[in-house]
């Protein structure tokens, strides 16, 4: 560690949904993801705290969970932070327990379970604002005296109100170090929690923690004894011993902590909350409708065809500006490259052309987010997981599934980590398989560039977005089959019930979801200057050489009677077949043609195995080299549109037909096609098994759809 | 060999060289426990032995 470094740590903890990334960023300045739907966090996360007397600490940003008992990996994540047993952390000096300050009574459950780890404590009740609303009037000064003198500072997170005292609570916290106080359990239970501990000691040779010997003596699943080396049976007898004790006491043993831990916050919190009453009014009416049986998927269906419908409208004219500030580049550089055509070559048909083909892009991401932010912000897409919750049932799965299918739709590998949230390890699985058939927003570019050079001129605006919403379907309509298969036949998932917090609906920040927009817009401009920028002139060299001159002085010596013109054409597309790219592709492209793609959309498609959204650089570089670098040069929709097979029985007919174009759209919707995206799934299932059946399973898929896609619609059409 | 190709040369090996290294970095990453996508977040999560 770094003299800069803090030297001492400090955890966030709390129940899911309560605002602790919000206020972990305004208490580091960081800008962690937040989210107004649980399990937004999955691992720890952390940044530096100053708590205003000097005293630097690390701030670590923990998941939410409702109590010790450990039923999910993330859940685990906070018990092994809390108890010093994560990787490369020490137990932390102090913990800050987030709570909605709505629901204390609930809440609390958690920081009264925090008594047994013996740390300082500072409590938060958070959303002040929103108990303002409902009436509720806190009397922190009360609470913290019946806690014995545990810092309670009230905060809105979300508006900024209430940071200054929650350092400084910090700050009083690793000095004053106040616990909270101790439950005091009937006498025939702490008895039992004596054997258990005297058992341990025995066994093990060393007194176990006060915590341990809690999750031993009440939870039937707890992996504490596995970890302390406390073997059956002799561990089984001993805690068997101790239940038979609780029972005595009148309480069911797995049932126990809870009943005595609310029991006691009921009374701690008489006289603390005063008011209240109006909780529910506005968002239950809304819900009636959101959530309704027919009417909610017919609202959630509305909202994502207007919302695609809105992306293609409002990205058009920035999107033709930047393909138009493209050509001017290529029209400025080209002529100064005159005398090297290869170097030319390079630059305006593989830089500029690749890499702008694909930022191009960048209006319609920064607008998908903006109205993906917005609805997850508002509260939104928690019912939307609700909604769900039926469809996934129906499948294996459950609702809690919704949210790294939901995360799969910007990116597969937070979707895989969120399942983390799952605790059925087969569900888990079940799920992680499932998330990358989500269209995932790399997708995005290559469906837009499809719809709008063939859907949007041949079929008008309004196909155009009912194709869009179709695609981002269809991932969807093969992940719930799929994972039916799965949950039911293969791993024998049991049916799980689901049960999630509503949050209520807010007024999303402006801040937040300008924030969200510029890190997508900066992670795609940053990969069209890095990967996009080097694949591309990979493809650019790879589609370039070698450049035999006979080639050229053969097409020369025939082409008299036509004029020089069109020889230069036939000149540079011979040229790009006979290049490496073009001898790769025609050997392969007999298995893509089934699907209707020729050897230029086969080398883009095999192109994209690393990173699908290299299709639209490698389309752009392949179809821009043989068009030259002239001024007038079209745009790659152009190119494409009127591009037409030249040999074979379907020559003089368009490439991209409606057949070939749905088929292609449908490949990359079903197709493993992200080398980060495996090694993800490899990792968050233990092993590479489950990812190469993913990679054969969802690629073989793709393949067959796209030829019945294919095969259909030509025969229709 | 003239100017035009060996400045051509450069660029596309340059561009080969940092695909590779950048694959082999973040190969070396997941075996140590790091975040397996590109992102470069680092996140370690691997309970104590």
């Amino acid at each position: 560690m770094s003299a800069t470094e803090p030297s001492l740590t400090v955890a966030l903890v709390g129940n899911p949904n309560t605002g602790k990334s919000t206020l972990f960023n305004a208490l580091t300045g960081l800008r962690q993801r937040v989210g107004n739907y649980p399990g937004v966090t999955v691992a720890r996360k952390s940044g530096q705290c100053d708590c205003g007397n000097g005293t630097k600490v690390e701030l670590i940003d923990l998941p939410g969970l409702y109590s010790l008992s450990a039923a999910s990996p993330d859940e685990q994540v906070v018990i092994d932070a809390l108890s010093g047993h994560l990787a490369a952390d020490h137990r932390p000096d102090a913990v800050v327990v987030v709570v909605d300050a709505t629901n204390l009574l609930r809440n609390l459950f958690l920081a009264s379970q925090l008594s047994e780890l013996a740390l300082p404590v500072v409590l938060v009740l958070n959303q002040a604002d929103v108990a303002a609303e409902q009436g509720l009037k806190i009397d922190t000064e009360l609470l913290s005296r019946r806690l014995g003198g545990v810092p309670v500072v009230l905060t809105s997170a979300w508006k900024g109100e209430g940071i200054a005292g929650v350092r400084r609570a910090i700050g009083e916290a690793l000095v004053q170090r106040v616990r909270m106080p101790a439950v005091e359990w009937p006498a025939l239970v702490e008895e039992a929690m004596a054997d258990v501990a005297a058992g341990v000691a025995a066994d093990i040779g060393r007194a176990p923690g006060r915590a341990d010997v809690e999750r031993l003596l009440f939870d039937s699943t707890t992996s504490v004894g596995q970890r302390l080396g406390w073997a059956a049976p002799r561990r089984d007898a001993v805690i068997r011993a101790a239940r038979d004790k609780v029972r005595r006491a009148g309480y069911n043993p797995l049932a126990a902590e809870p009943l005595i831990h609310y029991e006691r916050l009921r009374k701690l919190l008489e006289g603390v909350v005063q008011g209240g009453g109006n909780r529910t009014g506005g968002s239950a009416a809304v819900d009636q409708v959101l959530l309704h049986r027919v009417l909610g998927p017919m609202v959630f269906a509305g909202i994502m065809l207007g919302m695609f419908a809105s992306v293609f409208w409002l990205a058009k004219f920035p999107m033709q500006w930047i393909s138009g500030g493209v050509d001017w580049l290529k029209a400025v550089v080209a002529p100064s490259l005159d005398s090297m055509p290869m170097l030319q070559s390079l630059v305006t048909d593989g830089m500029i052309g690749g890499v702008g083909a694909f930022l191009a892009f960048l209006p319609q991401i920064l607008i998908l987010f903006l109205f993906v932010s917005i609805l997850e912000d508002s509260g939104y897409m928690a019912r939307a997981a609700f909604i769900m919750d039926r469809l996934f049932s129906w499948c294996g799965l459950n609702g809690k599934s919704f949210v790294p299918m939901l995360s799969g739709f910007a990116c597969a590998i937070p979707g895989i980590l969120s399942t983390r949230t799952i605790e059925d390890p087969k569900a888990r699985l079940a799920t992680a398989f499932a998330v990358p058939f989500m269209s995932c927003s790399a997708r995005f570019p290559i469906y837009a560039l499809m719809c709008a050079a063939f859907i949007l001129p041949k079929y008008g605006a309004g196909w155009e977005s009912v194709v869009m919403v179709g695609m981002h379907c269809v991932g969807l309509l093969f992940a719930v089959p799929t994972a039916f298969v799965l949950t039911r036949f293969v791993l024998k998932v049991k049916p799980q019930p689901f049960v999630l917090e509503l949050p209520r609906y807010q007024m999303p920040k402006p801040r937040d979801v300008l924030w969200r927009m510029w890190q997508n817009a900066a992670e795609f401009v940053s990969k069209a200057g890095t990967v996009i920028f080097a694949i591309t002139i990979i493809v650019w060299a790879l589609s370039y050489f070698p450049r035999d001159p006979a080639v050229e002085q053969r097409i020369r010596a025939n082409g008299d009677s036509v004029g020089a013109e069109v020889v230069a054409a036939r000149v540079q597309a011979a040229y790009v077949e006979q290049s490496y790219m073009g001898r790769f592709g025609k050997a392969v492209q007999p298995i893509f043609d089934p699907c209707g793609f020729d050897w230029k959309i086969t080398v883009g498609v095999l192109a994209s195995f690393p990173a699908r959204e290299v299709i639209v650089s490698t389309l752009g570089v392949t179809y821009s080299v043989g068009e030259g670098a002239k001024a007038d040069s079209k745009h790659l929709q152009q190119v494409m549109f009127d591009a037409k097979w030249t040999e074979g029985p379907r020559v003089g007919t368009p490439i991209f037909s409606l057949a070939a174009v749905l088929a292609l759209m449908v490949f990359f919707a079903l197709c493993s096609q992200c080398g980060p995206t495996i090694a993800t799934l490899a990792q968050e299932t233990g092993g590479w098994k489950w990812a190469a059946i993913s990679f054969v399973y969802m690629t073989a898929l793709a393949w067959l759809m796209a030829v019945a896609v294919y095969q259909v619609v030509i025969r229709l059409t | 060999m003239t100017l035009e190709t060996i400045i051509v040369g450069i660029v596309v090996g340059f561009a080969g060289g940092w695909l590779v290294r950048r694959w082999l970095a973040a190969a070396r990453r997941r075996k140590e426990g790091g975040c397996a996508g590109d992102c470069g977040c680092a996140a370690k999560i691997q309970p104590k032995k």
